[in-house]
């Protein structure tokens, strides 16, 4: 991509943005609109120069229709949600085109709602969250774009001690002529020892060439607990990306389950920051690639006090002439002592032109800190696939059965055991068909 | 059952067996020794079907017809069981998932029906049994961080459970104690019947202590240089593999000819 090119999209949803009537938004508001609209428009989309970036095929996004305010239909029409994914006893809150859907009844302690509906009573902290939001250089492209056209938004909130079970969330599509760009907001807000599990579910018809752009942020007080997991199982035309920024006070926990088995264009970013003692992150992940698909996971886990522990786990199946990318940050600033740091990204290779690039990176500016981290890039254990050829299984079998299993590392990791199962027989599903590397004779 | 004329194989290109004859008849078990890099191993390997085990002359013939043609999963089909000398361990595969695969993809070859998971326990159950093996080998991921004595008895459990017409234990006996030796052995005692041929393939005498042989052969350098009766093993065990190579085979084929 050119950097011509690059500026004439950026310019292009700058003119979005001056579109924009937004006279009954509050002040701070639209000054942050501008600014991040300004932002976007000197820096430009990302390009291959840009080290986090370089990777990306951004190319895609190029021609997509930026939906906006303006264009938006609200409520949109015909759209298909896919069949919850988690347990029936979770609230379900259903998304279309980036705008909210359907709000049930809530529980004691638990609130949701829509941006504009959680401005009254949240503005203040909604407000500081919005402007807490990096957006400098173009780098921050997606979130500076995000954030220029901020409008659709889910709050949710849980008060103190609130044991608030399980939210899913299903993000799809209206059908439409023409393929599009939205973007969304969300909002996690757990108060001091509260407790929520969120799963995201992220479908699409086939075919569908959508794209989404979402921001979450999340803040968890004392001791407050959030089970995050993310199934994504676009279209192999969508893109998605998301960036997920959480800020962790004492003996706060958070974990992340991401399992991308579809999608085109996919990249996750998720940036933790255990601002408290004590605090612990647990991010991982699976995917499974194959045809010409992307998968990027950007993880940053940055710990700023003492005795915090972090892990990062992922796990990756790549075919056919996809690409995946892992970057896996850890920061352990001067004064954070006593953090334990585990890093692991193990992948498959299941063709010759496949590729992964796997970059940890660790930084250590503190004392007596444990930290431990592996990377892998290898094909299937050739001894096992003749195991398990001699007991009857064919040889395709047995390389899905062998691939499927490198990936239950994840899915074993997960408390909820009835989503683990599941999303076990979901990643089994997934597994890519491809020959064995080296051919045999017949 | 099966039936090896003049096999000559080569592993890596270096040839290890040198025309090797053996006809091993119907519920017959055979124990086949030799010393260390006399191509016990190979053969169990050629006859599984093994990539890199490239057969360069002769052929092999089971239930009259040319084995060396099928796919090694064809083969498992057809009733062929190799116990593995080092059973490979597979993280992630539960072995009760792993075996029903296997035992439902034998079943679809043969065009009999697949067994749900009720009727597949119950099997395991009753095998189990047999094999006087706790259930606690099946929640596990395969082989697993087993210990040698477990990941032996696991294999002879799979051949319980896939009822081979011909089974190759190659050196089933390696890394066990007296105990587990005993146990791995009653399990194939239990396992033999009419109509399953078993070819025993060991370094030491000590297992055929408890699993009685039909023929015993020596296998040296690639090939079969004197088959007996159990009394062979014996002798083997008392004059060691040196006296072979020093000229003893001879009287002793002579011996085991009466």
């Amino acid at each position: 991509m050119s950097n011509t090119q690059a500026l004439s999209t950026a310019d292009k949803w700058f003119r979005a943005y001056q579109a924009l009537d937004q006279t009954a938004d509050p002040g701070w508001m639209q000054s942050l609109r501008e600014n991040a609209a300004k932002q976007l428009s000197v820096n430009g989309l990302p390009h291959r120069k840009i080290e986090e970036w370089k990777y990306t095929p951004l190319r895609r996004l190029e021609n997509l229709e930026l939906q906006t305010r303006n264009q938006r239909e609200i409520p949109p029409v015909d759209t298909q949600f896919p069949a919850a994914i988690a347990e029936p006893s979770a609230l379900v809150i259903d998304i279309s085109d980036g705008s909210l859907q359907s709000r049930q009844e809530t529980p004691d302690g638990l609130t949701i709602n829509s941006l504009a509906g959680g401005l009254g009573k949240y503005e203040d902290r909604l407000r500081s969250l919005c402007e807490a939001t990096d957006l400098s250089g173009p780098g921050r492209a997606f979130a500076a774009l995000n954030t220029a056209f901020l409008d659709q938004g889910l709050l949710i909130h849980a008060g103190a001690g609130v044991k608030a079970g399980s939210i899913l969330i299903r993000w799809a599509f209206s059908p439409a002529e023409a393929a599009r760009l939205d973007n969304f907001r969300v909002f996690v807000l757990l108060d001091a020892g509260a407790e929520l599990a969120v799963i995201e579910q992220f479908e699409s018809t086939v075919g569908t060439e959508n794209a989404l752009n979402v921001i979450s942020q999340v803040e968890l007080g004392k001791g407050a607990a959030l089970e995050h997991v993310r199934v994504q199982l676009e279209s192999d035309r969508c893109s998605l990306l998301t960036s997920t920024s959480i800020r962790q006070a004492a003996d706060s926990r958070y974990t992340y389950s991401g399992f991308d088995l579809g999608g085109g264009l996919v990249r996750h970013e998720i940036d933790a920051s255990l601002t408290g003692p004590g605090a612990h992150a647990e991010i991982r992940g699976a995917f499974v690639l194959d045809g010409s698909r992307y998968v990027d996971n950007h993880v940053s886990v940055d710990h700023v006090s003492a005795g915090c522990t972090s892990q990062q786990f992922f796990r990756g199946v790549l075919g056919g002439r996809s690409r995946g990318v892992f970057n896996g940050r850890a920061l352990i600033r001067a004064g954070a002592d006593g953090s334990v740091v585990k890093q692991s990204n193990a992948n498959l290779l299941l063709s010759g032109l496949a590729e992964m690039d796997t970059k940890p990176e660790l930084e250590i500016y503190a004392d007596e800190v444990e930290a431990s981290h592996g990377a892998t890039v290898g094909q299937l254990d050739e001894a096992a696939v003749f195991y398990l050829r001699t007991r009857g299984l064919s040889d395709a079998q047995a390389r899905r059965m062998l691939t499927a299993a490198f990936c239950h590392a994840v899915t074993d990791q997960l408390e909820n055991r009835t989503l683990a199962d599941r999303l076990s027989v979901l990643l089994d599903e997934a597994m890519p068909d491809e020959p064995p590397e080296t051919g045999r004779e017949d | 059952m099966l039936e090896i004329k003049n096999l000559h194989a080569t592993v890596g290109g270096k040839p290890i067996l040198k025309g090797l004859n053996l006809k091993v008849s119907d519920g017959e078990v055979h124990a086949i020794m030799g010393p260390n890099g006399a191509g016990k191993s190979t053969l169990g390997n050629v006859i599984a079907g093994r990539d890199g085990y490239d057969v360069t002359a002769g052929e092999v013939l089971y239930k009259g017809a040319d084995l060396l043609q099928l796919e090694p999963e064809e083969r498992a089909c057809e009733g062929i069981f190799l116990a593995f000398q080092y059973p490979v361990e597979i993280p992630g595969v539960n072995n009760t998932y792993f075996l029903r695969a296997a035992l439902n993809a034998q079943r679809k070859y043969r065009g009999e029906p697949e067994l749900d998971s009720m009727q597949f326990l119950k099997l395991v159950r009753e095998k189990l049994h047999i094999l006087h093996i706790s259930d606690d080998l099946m929640h596990r991921a395969v082989n697993e961080g087993f210990s040698g004595g477990e990941k032996k008895r696991n294999e002879i459990f799979q051949m319980a459970v896939l009822e081979p017409s011909l089974a190759i234990l190659d050196e089933t006996d390696s890394g066990l104690d007296i105990d587990a030796l005993r146990l791995v052995a009653e399990g194939v005692n239990r396992l033999r019947s009419e109509d399953r041929s078993i070819i025993v393939v060991t370094h030491y005498q000590r297992l055929l202590d408890h699993i009685v042989p039909d023929v015993v052969h020596v296998l040296a350098d690639g090939k079969i240089v004197a088959s007996g009766d159990a009394d062979l093993a014996l002798k083997l065990e008392e004059k060691g593999y040196t006296w072979l190579e020093q000229g003893g085979i001879q009287p002793l084929n002579e011996e085991a000819r009466v």
